[in-house]
């Protein structure tokens, strides 16, 4: 309900200056990747697919994507569980030490990356696994599992207590109540909580250049490596594999449970 | 992991086989100095990975090493770009866990590989065949046998645009104090390099040092007001090619690569002196035997005159094996010293109160530059 | 087959047997311990954290001998001392807690009308695009992001190549602490609108059309009753972005030219570069610290607003 004209230049105002710089140094990455040229220039001098090419060779790009994939899908596989059954239990259950509890679980969020992901790297140290990849996963995972628990949460919280009491009104058992009710109840929480767990630990940067090392660098931290020594456009270009995975989860997600859950009052 | 172990044996074998044919064609079989070792050479890894610094560094490295060690072993070469000062503690740390290292040859300053060998985490190199034919430059001082090879000198000079400085050549470091160059100067991140020459502009002497360097450190302080630009040796190259900057202290190689590219930049070695170091290649412990085995035989490669002269011509600097030829755009230029009066101008400092203080060095400069 | 067996399908009774062994397994007595035994695999994961912090808190008691690059065996507060009283750390913890506040204010006040555009409008095809441009730069990560910035600010990038077309000098824009929090507020947009707008959309519309009616203008009904009802959300919003630009590594590193250093810059650097594992632990646990003790003083004050989790949040 937009009355006002100076409430709508004013608001236009702010929200274009919004989008410019939100979406500025991803036109840019897009533009720069296309370049003809040598040199990463803006406006590109000359388009061709070059970069695209070169990138396609260069094995160590390519492992460094296909490994930052496999502890996307790690982090992913371990949050779906973790993080839906502790949803669930929060939105549905009578817990005692709630706060207690809630406070715990937010940890991950309270605690600095930087502090979360030294004290990993000191745990897996002595462990013996560091240096492998799986851990990065777990961590990944330790670190945004409050996302897929507010996910879940989410959908939880909108379903009816009384469905369930149907259901078992109905003669169905506790685990058929569980599998036929509560659980396609939640599944929207479930897909956009597991879609963002997945892009989180694709771009995961600090946590992952805590625990790897060269023989298992993800790619977030080999681009940080490579923008530390020349910036060249075969950056740019892996960089736009980076957008076509958001590109692609957004696409999904509105797709399988629609952007404007985000939207939804909780 | 452990299925892997499992299969070794009979891919062993194989890969031994394939291995003794292919190499029974290669040609550089004696450069390589593996002529004994041929009977018993073990299973090739897929790859080796070797830490380096970015830009021209791992470009030149890349050239005059990896390339034709890659070549005459089928080994691929990985280059990896963790900064220095980052791998030591994540090698260090390893070697006390018992794992695997995450490089195969470190290429470090001398000063840093001296640190890991002084707490044992390096692999000894005094088997290496090549050995025989280098100069006095390439033994580490202070340490027993071969902990690390030095591979080559250089020299962190005042690089600097002419065209900032219409005068011409900057004599001294304190031009850099000049109020038009706010902004417009570039150190390292931890300030190497600069510490000793700082110590000379600031009024205080070289033998005072480690006990009292006060005159650097007011130096470095009243530096800071110009507020340079802090980064690492790609760094200078893309400053001075994007206009950033007029002047910095780097190692001439990255103001030499900026020229390649069309720059107009020059070096000075300035009347208070310039700091001479080198840097080496180390193998650090734990090392599964037959990497240890490739790894060495990398090193063996850089101190061939054949990879000496290709890497050390990428690189503008002196290499420690006899009768190389200095680049043409390099002779008798200051940054490459050949002669003993060439170093009458550059600062050498033990190694052993490098060793013992450069961390404090470090922290220090990274304090007043982040006051 | 007998009418009487399709009538009762293969997965009626595979689920029976199902719940015949849950049952049997999980007896009804049983049946308080459920919420625990789902909260087990989350609870344990972050136990991960937990050790961790155990870890740091030892480490920070022991102090590095520079001549072997060891730490000592006996325990001391030496890394605290050192760490209140270094120059350094102050300038540096002075300068994160500046940024964060800083970011923090400029971020909500874009992220607000942002918000307020996106749930307000009537086109389904704005909100769309909004969501979109909001999310694209949230799923591509800070290291590209920054990179962008690199391409854009630099001597020679787009902003100071338009600027010489009108003849401006190339202007430093990158390397400096407006770089760095330009960069963190880029980076904290989306988190801040995805914060605030489900407050947002709690707000029933027809309160703002009452006060309109009532004759307020939209400043007032803006100031007297948007504002007070989004406040779960500010505070949600207003935390996230404090918290993690306070902790952020890479836009100070990356925007930063070496001379911005963040707190996580600091602790990267005592362990990665200076070796000194007891310093950096000892200043990660004063991060951590100061990290809860934000959260923990605006959660008291203002409940936990869209943070919370479940029922606590009903």
């Amino acid at each position: 309900m937009i009355t006002s004209t100076s409430k709508s230049v004013i608001l236009w105002g702010f929200v274009s200056i919004a989008l410019i710089v939100l979406s500025a140094p991803t036109i840019v990455v897009l533009g720069s990747s296309l370049t003809a040229g040598n040199m990463i220039t803006f406006p590109p001098e000359g388009l061709s697919l070059k970069w695209y090419a070169a990138i396609l060779r260069a094995t160590d790009l390519r492992d460094a994507f296909l490994r930052s994939v496999f502890v996307s899908a790690v982090c992913t596989i371990v949050a779906i569980p973790a993080g839906t059954f502790a949803g669930i239990a929060l939105a549905k259950y009578a817990v005692r030490f709630e706060k207690a509890i809630q406070v715990y679980l937010l940890l991950p969020f309270t605690i600095p990356l930087i502090g979360s992901g030294i004290g990993l790297m000191l745990i897996f140290g002595n462990a013996g696994v560091l240096g492998q990849l799986w851990p990065v996963g777990i961590a990944c995972c330790v670190i945004n599992l409050p996302f897929m628990i507010w996910a879940v949460t989410a959908s939880a919280a909108s379903l009816d207590p009384d469905l369930e009491l149907a259901a078992a009104n109905c003669g169905a058992g506790p685990l058929q109540t569980f599998l036929y009710v509560t659980l396609p109840a939640v599944t929207p929480g479930i897909i956009s909580g597991s879609l963002l767990m997945f892009i989180l630990a694709l771009n995961e940067f600090l946590v992952s250049l805590l625990l790897v090392d060269a023989r298992i660098v993800t790619l977030p931290v080999q681009i940080y490596n490579s923008i530390r020594s020349i910036i060249t456009p075969d950056l740019a270009a892996i960089s736009v594999v980076f957008i076509a995975c958001a590109v692609a989860a957004i696409f999904l997600l509105d797709r399988l449970v629609g952007l404007d859950i985000f939207l939804k009052s909780k | 992991m452990s299925r892997q172990r499992l299969i070794l044996p009979t891919v062993r074998r194989r890969s031994f086989l394939q291995g003794a044919a292919a190499l029974g064609g290669a040609a550089g079989l004696s450069a390589l100095g593996m002529a004994r070792a041929f009977a018993q050479e073990p299973e090739k890894p897929r790859e080796i990975i070797v830490r380096a610094w970015g830009g021209s560094w791992v470009e030149s490295l890349k050239a005059g090493v990896s390339d034709s060690f890659t070549k005459m072993t089928g080994i691929a070469v990985r280059h990896d770009l963790t900064e220095d000062n980052e791998i030591q503690p994540k090698i260090w740390a390893a070697v006390a866990q018992k794992r695997i290292p995450p490089i195969h040859v470190n290429w470090d300053t001398t000063t840093n590989a001296t640190k890991s060998a002084l707490r044992g985490v390096t692999e000894d190199l005094s088997d290496l065949p090549n050995l025989k034919n280098v100069t006095e430059l390439a033994k580490p001082v202070g340490l027993d046998g071969y902990p690390i090879v030095n591979t080559y000198g250089y020299v962190y000079v005042l690089a600097y645009r002419p065209s900032a400085f219409p005068n011409g050549a900057p004599k001294s470091w304190k031009e850099l104090l000049d109020p038009k160059f706010k902004g417009r100067i570039a150190f390292y991140n931890d300030g190497i390099g600069f510490h000793f020459p700082a110590q000379v502009a600031g009024g205080g002497k070289l033998e005072d040092i480690p006990g009292n360097m006060q005159p650097a450190w007011d130096f470095i302080a009243k530096m800071k007001e110009q507020q340079p630009l802090l980064g690492e040796d790609p760094d200078f190259t893309t400053w001075f090619q994007k206009g950033e900057i007029d002047a910095a202290c780097t190692i001439s190689t990255n103001a030499r690569e900026a020229r390649k590219n069309g720059i107009d930049i020059a070096w000075v070695i300035p009347e208070e002196g310039a700091k001479f170091d080198t840097d080496g290649l180390w193998i650090p412990k734990g090392l599964p035997e037959n990497e240890l085995y490739w790894a060495k035989q990398y090193i063996n490669h850089a101190l061939t005159k054949e990879a000496q002269q290709v890497w050390l011509d990428g690189l503008g600097l002196p290499g420690v094996v006899p009768g190389l030829t200095p680049p043409a755009d390099l002779i008798n230029d200051p940054s490459y010293p050949t002669k003993e009066e060439d170093f009458s101008h550059l600062i050498r400092i033990s190694s052993k109160i490098q060793v013992e203080n450069e961390s404090d060095w470090f922290a220090k400069f990274k304090a007043i530059m982040q006051g | 087959m007998r009418a009487a067996r399709t009538a009762y399908p293969l997965t009626w009774r595979i689920m029976d047997v199902l719940e015949a062994f849950a049952a049997f397994v999980w007896p009804t007595s049983f049946r308080r311990a459920i919420p625990y035994l789902l909260l087990a695999p989350a609870l344990l994961l972050v136990g991960l954290l937990v050790l961790g912090l155990i870890q740091i808190g030892d480490l920070s008691l022991r102090t590095l001998d520079t001549s072997t690059f060891l730490l000592s065996e006996n325990y001391t507060l030496a890394n605290y001392r050192k760490a209140l009283t270094e120059p350094l750390f102050v300038v540096v913890a002075t300068r994160s807690l500046t940024g964060s506040l800083i970011v923090t204010v400029v971020t909500l006040i874009f992220a607000f009308p942002y918000a307020y555009l996106m749930v307000r409008t009537r086109s389904a095809g704005l909100r769309k695009f909004l969501l979109i441009a909001l999310f694209l730069p949230f799923f591509i990560g800070q290291v590209v992001r920054a990179y962008g910035w690199l391409i854009i600010l630099g001597n020679q990038g787009m902003v100071n190549e338009a600027l010489g077309l009108i003849g401006v000098a190339p202007l430093r824009l990158l390397y400096n602490y407006p770089a760095v929090l330009f960069g963190l507020v880029q980076y904290m947009l989306p988190f801040a609108v995805l914060m605030l707008a489900p407050a947002l959309t709690a707000i029933p519309e027809e309160l703002e059309t009452a006060a309109a009616s009532l004759g307020a203008n939209w400043v007032h009904s803006f100031i007297h009753v948007v504002l007070p009802l989004a406040r779960p959300g500010l505070v949600g919003a207003g935390l996230v972005v404090v918290t993690l630009s306070l902790t952020d590594f890479a836009m100070p590193a990356i925007l930063g030219g070496g001379s911005q250093d963040f707190i996580a810059n600091a602790i990267y650097d005592q362990f990665f570069r200076t070796s000194d594992q007891g310093l950096g632990a000892t200043l990660a646990l004063m991060l951590v610290a100061l990290g809860s003790l934000l959260v923990g003083i605006v959660f008291t004050l203002f409940g936990a607003g869209t943070l919370a989790m479940g029922r606590a949040r009903q």
